[in-house]
């Protein structure tokens, strides 16, 4: 088997090497314009946008099918990404926030719904989604292609890389865009760490943990995912980590521990024999017992007895083993801290210790001259890249997917599927700009517009909502009208010039951004959610929000920014309160205030106005208001009927003109209509 | 010490009530009285009841007041002495006499004069008649302004109800400044609007004063001070006499020392320091300032080089509130400093504004939008689109290739202005219903937003017509029932009317042909060429198409079109109007040019030259940038009416108006005409009125005066006059900026208030990524305790021992 398809692959990349190149030997090259890294669904999502934007590219996979990443995980089979196929409604752009799972495309059917029809879909539907993917767009990828080595290189006074394979071929990319996710498994040096199975290769079949104590290092997705399987057959399961649980629900960061994993919580709490403790990986060791110490007879008779064979591992501190030579194979129960505590947590040996202490970015295939450094945050286990994500110091290297999760790591979604789709996105037409001078596409919206534009937004738009604090919509004022941009990485907003293209005014800019409030409340406690939009601001559920800035923030405020702000003080700010049902439509908590906010921004009023009051206001001021000058004098007035008049009159916002009763010119309209097909000649003028 | 004379006048005025001056008249004494020339106010009785009683206290108290005004106050009683005319007859008792000598000035109602403060009011009133200007309209203001501009200041009173004590202290300070200023009593709400106070609806009383003597150039406004305090004799005292003080005052001495007459007035003193090299500047900012702050704070400028000038340099200003010691401090910003005064040192008012802020933010949930509101009123209402076709991205391409013709609209629900216009469009579906071969649909972008986006539509509503194999066409008409209904009819015809002989043109523009469609535009428009190959005609039936729906147009290319045009000033090709039946054709010349450009030129001879204006059509016709000469017309079409129209039409014929825009209004048809004049005018006088209004040169509106003939030859004149500036304007046409209707309610400064920490930029050094560190000092590791125990339960660690 394993040897078939070792053949099979051969043949396969060769195959594909020589119909690439048209060239046997070794040392072929190839060259492309854009060279994307790895065929998972950040390289598939950019290649869909290549591909569109008709540009010279090649996808480039090792493994012979797309998303192999997970064809291993989760090692449990069970994807925790939400894929919510009903949502009562049909807006598409809408469904996509409840969609965790598709890629973007204009292929309306092309939605992972196709596939499965699971909320928690089984894995193995993501790597078959990714195929059709592949396959009913075309995209060009190179299977079995494993690049090994890349460096970097001078092309015509750019810095261009060379991709080199494992069979020689060489790949000279002007642009090469790293979306290879994050395949090495994380290790924490301590002694004993050998002794400690990796989440990549533990058993997943639960009759394998029968009866056995466990101790998991982590207290991610991945070790509860593990510890919910073997809930049933383990007899004492513990996590230990250094960090207490973060919950996904407390936090909003999908990253964190998810509800669907978490039924070791109940066992703990409930007292059912699993618990979690906190500590430092660094300081503990995984030891054996040396059986000649201490009380021997003992020792031999629960051996015999606990397990078949089996040694059984005990977790200490380092300080404990002896200084010289950290001999682990010479352990007492002096060495242990139950000796030294009576009480200590751990002091209950374990037939298993499993890592599920997640993955790193593999730094190792990147030449010293292409190598990107390691990122601040994350551990640095994820490398280094700018607001734009291209790689810090490596110019035309952009990183996408989950390793560009440093820009928003613990933040935001960058590093899912759900979130990347829409900065792969975002980096396409940063590429276009850069590249090919094809600005970032911006709608072009008189002021009267902006606010119904707005609210679009604000209701339908996925990428706000999925990538929320990171990628917002840019409007630049123009005077009477504004170029609505979405979806820019706010980071980059100090160089939203260069890199969108578009030129900067001295009308000043709105941006839009979702976001978490401050959370400081009980998540699930009295008073955690805001209704009165007066009070906006403490929202603690995802909510509008936007900034208004005369100029153009620069690095510095952005810098400075208040701590946990996506961007620097604004002039002014508006927050559009929570909403309940995720719906900003109302006309007096939602609409009213923002178009206030709005008004103050523009320094104009931007109310709506029946053309009768257009008609008034025309003929008696010189500059009549926005909403009359861009709809009504430009002969799209809004009229309304005297039903609608009557309530604008008694509200008093309408005039009225010494009681003149509009019914009867209501009866004028309505009779016009029924004589609608006789030949009445009216004295009337009704030119136009 | 003058000003403490006058105030010592003044308040002998109200206060000296020792002993009464009532005099009491015999026939004889009342003879004698009447060959005096003197005045007298005079009441007549012949019996005293509870009611009389009460206002012969009041005329007793009065008596005294009015003494001080050489006013005798005297009663005369009938039942002793009847003297002729006015002790006989039904209104003895409940009427009073204003006399000079022997002459009856006015006769007051005793309910009218019923206690002191209104005898007094209104019998200086009438002795004031022709001293105080009465006006009622904006525009009887300004013809006082203007007429008093480079001679004398005018002080402006708003009495909302006469007799009033603030009516009085108006009439009182009238008598004793009635030759220095021009005062002027209003009791109008227009004037108050005209004033820019905001709630004209409240009976507050108003003074302003009108700084109209110093004005340098006649066409500059009066600058108007309005006086903050409430109306009585000494605030009005204080006030005027700070309005006659200069606007800042120069002095070399330290504040303490500086006299200026505001300290003795009561009011507080802003002092600046001003230094030698930025003098200029400094008096600018005085200047400045004391505008602002003008009638309730006095501005004093120092010079720091004066010797006894010892204050320190750290502080350049200072103040002084009234029986308070001077106050130093550094001054920032004039804006600064006029905060400072308005919000906190002038205490009285700082309590006014915040009453009125309190108001607004309890309006914040108040829809002020009438179009929202309108549309938020009707939120119960369930809408019945039974006769709209509801789209979906599954029905879209079919429905819309299905029809002759497919008109489709674009909404959000959430939009007030589509939901306004929604139901107007129903009304047209209605209207429509079971016509062959026109279906009405819609598309909810809220929920198709696909379809939205294909068809790009980035502005809602929207109105696209589909035909089958064409090029949607967008409507660009009024958002209205009755505009969007014509245009779909019209939209049937086809366009152009391909006609054939000169029979069908005749019935063509006589309306015969598409007579059922009369009722819509009676307009037709025709193309006339010499052949079917002239290069024109295709770009002619492209523009004809353009305009589908808006105008009827017919083609005529054949060799007798020649005929159409014989005799007339113009080759082929040419176009012909046809204004309604019976009309003579306008015929005008026909260049080649592209599509776009007939399109617009059919416009625009379509335009008629002397139109009604409606609220459909006016941004027609306010596009061509001409001065209105417009005609208001009554409901009823009176023969006036029907006179003044043939009178300008006939100037109209003559070309003598061709710089302006002559037009009408029909006041029945068009109610909000009325308005118009009422804001133009400030009234609305008898119709017909013909007024002038330059809405994009100027902004005066003229008035054909009311009392001349509404002639040709009259309005010839009254046009000339206007234009070489012998007309005063009636009104005015505001160039207000529409700025934003409420103030803003700013989450920025509740959060510095609230979280002051919360939205503050951070300090250089600080780093985003402390958790890392924060982390590791929080979760001590267990190598950090003498006996190592990681605790199972961080965040409760003491009460894991109680389980």
């Amino acid at each position: 088997m394993g040897l078939m398809s070792v053949i099979l692959l051969c043949v396969l990349s060769l195959v594909l090497a020589g119909s690439g190149t048209g060239l046997h030997g070794r040392n072929a090259s190839v060259s492309h314009e854009y060279c994307v890294l790895g065929a998972g669904p950040a390289g598939l999502q950019m290649g869909y946008f290549l591909s569109r934007s008709q540009r010279d590219y090649i996808i480039l996979e090792r493994n012979a099918g797309p998303g192999s990443f997970f064809q291993i995980y989760p090692r449990h089979r069970k994807l925790i990404s939400i894929n919510k196929i009903y949502t009562g409604r049909r807006n598409k752009e809408f469904n996509l926030r409840h969609d965790w799972n598709s890629l973007l495309s204009d292929r309306p059917n092309l939605l992972f719904k196709r596939i499965s029809q699971e909320l928690y879909p089984n894995a193995d539907d993501f790597p078959r989604y990714l195929s059709t993917f592949v396959k009913e767009l075309g995209l060009k990828v190179k299977y079995g292609a494993d690049i090994g080595r890349i460096k970097a290189s001078d092309f015509n006074g750019n810095q261009g890389y060379i991709l080199t394979d494992q069979n020689g071929v060489s790949y000279q990319c002007s642009v090469l865009l790293v979306s290879t996710g994050l395949w090495v498994p994380q290790q924490v040096d301590f002694l004993g760490s050998d002794l400690v199975e990796g989440y990549e290769s533990i058993p997943t079949d639960p009759e394998e943990f029968k009866d056995q104590a466990v101790l998991i290092l982590g207290k991610g997705n991945s070790a509860f995912e593990t510890a919910q399987s073997i809930l049933g057959r383990a007899s004492r399961i513990h996590l230990y980590s250094p960090s207490p649980v973060r919950l996904a629900w407390q936090t909003h960061y999908v990253g964190d521990l998810r509800a669907v994993n978490n039924e070791l919580l109940d066992t703990y709490q409930l007292k059912s024999l699993d618990g979690l403790v906190e500590g430092r990986l660094e300081d503990i060791a995984i030891v054996r017992r040396e059986k000649d110490g201490g009380k021997r007879r003992t020792a031999k008779k629960r051996s015999r007895t606990s397990t078949e064979g089996k040694e059984q591992l005990y977790l200490t501190l380092t300080e404990l083993l002896d200084q010289n030579g950290n001999n682990i194979s010479k352990v007492t129960g002096q060495n242990l801290p139950g000796f030294h505590t009576d009480n200590f947590s751990l002091r209950q040996p374990y037939d298993r210790v499993v890592r599920c202490l997640g993955f790193r970015f593999n730094f190792s295939i990147f030449d010293g001259s292409a190598r990107p450094p390691q990122s601040s945050g994350a551990r640095g286990r994820l490398p280094g890249i700018t607001a734009w994500y291209e790689g810090r110091g490596m110019p035309n290297m952009f990183v996408l997917g989950t390793a560009a999760h440093s820009r928003d790591y613990r933040m935001s979604a960058g590093g899912f599927v759900h979130g990347f789709r829409y900065t792969v996105r975002a980096v396409h037409k940063i590429l276009e700009q850069r590249y090919h001078n094809i600005a970032w596409p911006a709608t072009k919206l008189p002021i009267s517009q902006l606010q119904s534009w707005i609210l679009r937004r604000v209701n339908e738009a996925s990428g706000l909502y999925q990538m929320f604090g990171v990628l917002g919509d840019i409007i630049l004022l123009r005077g009477s009208y504004c170029e609505y941009l979405e979806e820019f990485p706010l980071q980059a907003v100090p160089q939203l010039s260069a890199l969108s293209g578009q030129p900067l005014t001295d009308h000043g800019l709105l941006v839009l951004v979702m976001q978490y409030g401050l959370n400081r409340t009980d998540t699930l406690g009295p008073g955690r959610a805001e209704s009165e939009w007066t009070k906006a601001w403490r929202s603690n559920f995802l909510h509008p929000v936007l900034y208004y800035y005369n100029t153009l923030p620069t690095d510095k405020d952005m810098r400075q920014r208040p701590v946990g702000w996506p961007l620097p003080r604004p002039e002014s700010v508006h927050h559009m309160v929570e909403d309940f049902l995720t719906e900003w439509d109302q006309p007096i908590s939602h609409s009213q205030p923002l178009r206030r906010f709005l008004e103050h921004c523009l320094q104009t009023d931007l109310r709506a106005f029946y053309a009768e009051s257009c008609f008034l206001l025309s003929l008696t001021s010189r500059t009549p208001p926005l909403f009359c000058r861009q709809g009504y004098l430009r002969k799209q007035g809004i009229v309304g009927n005297s039903h609608l008049w009557q309530h604008a009159r008694e509200a008093g916002l309408m005039a009225d003109h010494h009681g003149h009763i509009t019914p009867g010119h209501d009866t004028s309209v309505s009779e016009y209509l029924k004589h609608a097909d006789a030949a009445v000649v009216s004295t009337m003028n009704f030119d136009l | 010490m003058c000003i403490v004379y006058l105030i010592a006048f003044l308040f002998s005025l109200t206060s000296e009530q020792c002993s009464s001056k009532l005099i009491e008249d015999s026939s004889q004494s009342f003879m004698e009285r009447m060959h005096t020339g003197k005045t007298s106010f005079i009441y007549f009785g012949n019996h005293v009841n509870p009611t009389i009683k009460l206002f012969m206290e009041q005329l007793e108290m009065s008596a005294d007041a009015l003494q001080d005004y050489g006013i005798s106050v005297v009663k005369v009683n009938c039942s002793e002495d009847a003297i002729a005319n006015y002790c006989t007859g039904e209104k003895l008792m409940t009427k009073a006499y204003l006399f000079r000598g022997s002459e009856v000035l006015r006769s007051f109602d005793i309910d009218t004069v019923f206690d002191v403060n209104a005898i007094v009011s209104h019998v200086l009133f009438s002795v004031l008649f022709n001293e105080v200007r009465y006006v009622h309209t904006p525009a009887e203001l300004l013809r006082v302004e203007s007429a008093a501009k480079q001679n004398s200041d005018i002080v402006v009173g708003h009495i909302p109800v006469l007799g009033l004590p603030e009516h009085r202290a108006l009439m009182e300070a009238a008598f004793v400044y009635g030759t220095k200023y021009q005062f002027v009593q209003t009791t109008g709400t227009l004037v108050l609007k005209h004033m820019g106070v905001v709630d004209p609806s409240s009976s507050q009383a108003w003074l302003w004063f009108l700084h109209c003597k110093g004005v340098s150039r006649r066409s500059d406004p009066c600058p108007s001070i309005p006086m903050r305090k409430p109306l009585n004799t000494i605030n009005i005292h204080t006030f005027l006499q700070l309005m006659e003080a200069p606007l800042v005052t120069e002095a070399v001495l330290d504040p303490s020392d500086v006299d200026v007459v505001h300290m003795h007035l009561g009011v507080p003193v802003l002092y600046l320091f001003s230094q030698l090299q930025t003098q200029q500047l400094d008096w600018a900012t005085a200047q400045t300032l004391a505008l602002q702050l003008r009638g309730e704070v006095g501005v004093v400028v120092i010079h720091r080089d004066g010797p006894n000038v010892k204050t320190s340099l750290k502080y350049n200003a200072a103040y002084r509130l009234p029986q308070e010691d001077v106050k130093y401090f550094t001054l920032n910003s004039a804006e600064g400093v006029v905060k400072l005064f308005k919000e906190e040192l002038l205490q009285e008012h700082k309590f006014e504004d915040e009453e009125e802020d309190e108001e607004h933010w309890s309006d914040l949930d108040i829809l002020d939008d009438e179009v929202s509101e309108s549309v938020y009123r009707d939120r119960d209402l369930m809408l019945d689109l039974e006769s709209v076709i509801e789209l979906t991205s599954d029905t879209f391409q079919i429905t819309v290739t299905q029809n002759d013709i497919t008109v489709v609209l674009f909404y959000f629900k959430w939009d007030a202005v589509c939901m306004a216009f929604i139901q107007s469009y129903i009304e047209v579906a209605d209207a429509l219903e079971g016509m062959n071969g026109v279906k009405l649909a819609a598309v909810n972008c809220g929920e198709w937003t696909d379809i939205c986006s294909d068809h790009n539509v980035t502005s809602f509503p929207t109105v696209l017509i589909y035909r089958p194999m064409a090029a949607a066409q967008l409507y660009k008409g009024m958002l209205g029932t009755k505009s969007l209904h014509r245009f779909i009819l019209l939209s049937l015809v086809s366009n152009p009317y391909l006609l054939s002989s000169s029979a069908e043109v005749m019935s063509f523009l006589e309306g015969d042909l598409y007579s059922k469609h009369m009722y819509l535009t009676p307009v037709r428009v025709l193309g006339l060429f010499s052949s079917t190959h002239d290069m024109g005609v295709t770009s002619f039936e492209e523009a004809a198409r353009l305009l589908r729906g808006e105008t009827i147009l017919g083609l005529f290319a054949h060799k007798e079109a020649e005929q159409w045009v014989e005799g007339l000033s113009v080759n082929l090709p040419a176009l012909l109007v046809s204004r309604s039946p019976g009309v003579p054709y306008e015929v005008y010349s026909l260049p080649s040019s592209s599509p776009t450009d007939l399109v617009s030129l059919i416009k625009q001879v379509e335009l008629d030259r002397f139109p009604e204006l409606t609220v459909e059509n006016l941004p027609w016709y306010l596009e061509l940038g001409k001065p209105l000469l417009l005609l208001f017309i009554g409901k009823e079409d009176s023969t006036e009416s029907m006179k003044a129209l043939a009178e300008i039409k006939q100037l109209l014929s003559s070309g003598q108006l061709d710089s302006f825009l002559p037009c009408w209004i029909h006041l029945g048809r068009t109610p909000v005409g009325r308005s118009i004049l009422e804001k133009y005018l400030g009234f609305v006088p008898p119709l017909p009125v013909l007024v002038m209004s330059r809405l994009k040169t100027g902004e005066e509106v003229f008035l054909f005066p009311p009392e001349r003939p509404l002639m040709a030859k009259n309005i010839l004149q009254w046009i000339h006059d206007v234009e070489n500036g012998q007309e005063q304007p009636a009104g005015l046409i505001p160039d207000g900026k529409w700025g934003p209707p409420v103030p803003f309610f700013d989450f920025l400064a509740i959060m510095d208030q609230e979280a002051p920490t919360y939205a503050a930029q951070r300090a250089p050094k600080m780093k985003t990524g402390g958790r890392e560190d924060h982390r590791e000092q929080k979760h001590g590791t267990p190598n950090q305790r003498q006996t190592p125990h990681p605790s199972p339960n961080p965040q409760a660690p003491r009460q894991h021992s109680e389980l």
